[in-house]
């Protein structure tokens, strides 16, 4: 591995920890699509910045373009408070028509220089090592990885000294205004970094790949996690993972490494979505088989206890009495058997003392709903677990 | 009963886009009541909590806690939103949704530590749901994550308490059980004020009212204004209720 590839991963999983943080709070605040219009209509931003600094790494164009990441913010929370529109309403309308005011700067005044609307869309990662940062004659690494590495060290310290604000405003706003914490100055802040991490990473990733980088891993890890810290470090390894594999896999194509990077992102939660262990597909689907079955045997229990007559409880009229296929009744009579829920006499069934407990406690908690008395039982059983 | 005025409303008008959703309250909740707020719905109640807790911004009028501003007096007000108004998808366990509650006391940047577990923990107790304390949220019924909230707001171990609904969506027993910590936190001279819309429960739970409804129509003791007059002022149309004695 040349230095030059390893320059581009290590500056790859930068970007994707920078953008998987604030990603990971767009995710929660139910604003991935803000994210998206703020790549786009920060691109007047950037272009006015470079025709004042003529330098596509200077400071004053990120900052300008920060802030018209968060006019766009602005603009949209405008609109959406008429009333006359919704908030995905709003966000349609402002961030097309910033970013086409971008495109008729470049088009009218700055043709012949190097910005051009693909280079910010796509960006192309495979340049960034030749543009170097040279300080007094030494050559201290390429230019885009000390931008989007002190984008992250500010990042991860506004992450460590706001954790507790963030979380609270994100959950719930109420609270935290009441509390004396102001979720407009909150809201503000992370916009602001959600733009300045765009901004920073456009150059060397291109703003698509910022947008999948901010939400494609915070969306994998939500399926993964119930704890915030969890969700956040998730988010950072699964965006990561899919860098580095991404590279990888466009080394393998001869592709764009950003397109890689994103198909990577893709796969990565499909697979997650399916085989996540609580809320997959497969998890989902699994679990409602089995609850099909619980239901199916308290049925059958509950039927054996309100009945006596040995005539109802005989085991070749079960299928008829309680009407089910000859294979469903089987998998039920063993499933009661298994658990010693059920005892035969002379081809007759009847509970035994477990079977008849566990029937009253199922019953009373379908009918008193009261979850205390279960909690043992939901280890055992899904049909408890809400 | 104290003779302090806990909350002092002064000529109070809120909209919502310039168009008035309150008009124009005067209100002053003496200190130690458990008190309603009762009207139909759209008549404010949510909004007037809201605007005395700085959330929303008034257009006209101020409010006091205990003589001074809410910005000055925020520790000594608690806050229960309405259950509906949160996402209870939040990757988060019911113990750290009470710790939110420590977050004012320890403001800005300062992190909650064992000190504020215990006390998250004491209030989870005092609610009967220690046996939840990391349960993810959205595995709770909808009694429990009320009775979370309201552990929420005991932990900031206020003088003043407004909860927006409370009951709403709870069966009969965490009705009980909240109402119950309601009355014992008027025994320990607290403020309670509760946006309430049982009408039938109102004199068996509370001591004070005000009926509102875009203005305010009367406050003061349950057992002198709870009547049809004032219920139907109110709301609008001709209301009997029989009052429990």
């Amino acid at each position: 591995m040349s230095s030059a590839q390893f320059e581009i991963q290590l500056i790859a999983s930068l970007v994707a920890i920078a953008c998987a943080i604030p990603g990971t709070f767009l995710v929660l605040r139910k604003m991935a699509m803000i994210s998206d219009a703020i790549s786009h209509s920060i691109l007047p931003g950037i272009v006015i910045g470079f025709f004042i600094t003529q330098d596509l790494n200077s400071p004053l164009l990120i900052l300008l373009a920060a802030l018209t990441g968060i006019l766009t913010v602005v603009l949209v929370e405008y609109i959406q408070k008429t009333g006359l529109v919704k908030e995905d309403t709003a966000i349609g309308l402002v961030f097309p028509i910033l970013f086409s005011i971008g495109v008729i700067l470049i088009a009218k005044n700055a043709n012949d220089v190097h910005l051009d609307v693909d280079a910010v869309l796509l960006g192309e990662l495979a340049f960034a090592p030749f543009d170097r940062l040279i300080i007094s004659g030494v050559d201290v690494g390429p230019k885009s990885l000390w931008v989007i590495g002190i984008i992250l060290i500010v990042t991860i310290g506004l992450l460590i000294a706001f954790f507790k604000e963030l979380k609270v405003s994100t959950f719930d706003a109420g609270l935290a205004a009441s509390l004396g914490f102001s979720p407009a100055v909150i809201h503000y802040g992370l916009m602001s970094v959600s733009s300045i991490t765009t901004v920073g990473a456009f150059d060397a990733v291109g703003a698509i790949l910022v947008v999948a980088l901010m939400i494609a891993p915070a969306a994998t890890a939500y399926l993964l996690t119930n704890n915030l810290k969890r969700m956040l470090l998730y988010a950072i390894g699964f965006g990561v993972f899919c860098a580095i594999s991404g590279y990888w896999l466009a080394h393998g194509l001869d592709a764009s490494i950003a397109g890689s990077i994103t198909t990577m992102l893709g796969i990565v939660f499909l697979f997650v979505y399916l085989f996540a262990h609580n809320k997959g597909v497969i998890a989902v689907l699994y679990r409602e088989k089995q609850q099909r079955t619980e239901v199916s045997l308290l049925t059958f229990l509950l039927h054996l206890k309100n009945h006596s007559e040995e005539s109802e409880r005989h085991v070749n009229h079960l299928n008829e009495h309680i009407n089910w296929q000859k294979v469903r009744s089987k998998t039920i009579l063993d499933l009661a058997l298994k658990n010693n829920m059920i005892q035969f006499d002379k081809n007759i069934v009847s509970l035994t003392e477990k079977g008849e407990d566990f029937t009253t406690q199922a019953i009373d908690y379908i009918i008193t709903n009261e979850d205390g008395k279960i909690e043992h039982m939901k280890d055992d059983f899904f049909l408890f677990r809400g | 009963m104290s003779k302090n005025i806990a909350v002092k409303v002064d000529d109070l008008t809120v909209a919502y886009n310039y168009k008035p959703v309150l008009w124009d309250i005067d209100l002053e909740i003496p200190e130690g009541v458990l008190m309603a707020i009762v009207g139909p719905n759209g008549a404010g109640k949510s909004t007037l909590i809201k605007s005395i807790l700085g959330i929303l911004k008034p257009i006209a009028g101020s409010v006091e806690i205990f003589g001074m501003s809410y910005a000055k007096q925020r520790h000594l007000v608690a806050y229960v939103p309405q259950k509906g108004s949160v996402d209870w998808d939040f990757p988060t366990t019911a113990l750290d949704v009470v710790m939110m509650g420590t977050y004012g006391s320890l403001g800005w940047i300062k992190r909650p530590g064992q000190k504020e577990k215990k006390e998250a923990l004491e209030a989870l107790e005092k609610v009967g749901m220690l046996a939840f304390k990391n349960r993810q949220i959205s595995q709770l019924s909808g009694g429990q994550q009320q009775r979370i909230f309201l552990a929420r707001a005991l932990v900031q171990n206020a003088s003043i308490y407004f909860m927006d609904e409370p009951f709403q969506g709870v069966d009969a027993t965490t009705e009980i059980a909240i109402i119950n910590i309601l009355k014992e936190l008027r025994k320990a001279g607290k403020t309670v004020i509760v946006v309430h819309h049982d009408l039938q429960t109102v004199p068996e739970y509370f001591d004070w009212v005000t009926f509102l409804n875009v203005k305010k129509i009367a406050t003061g003791p349950v057992k002198d204004i709870f009547n049809d007059d004032n219920l139907t002022k109110t709301y609008g149309i001709n209301y009997k209720v029989s009052i429990q004695e």
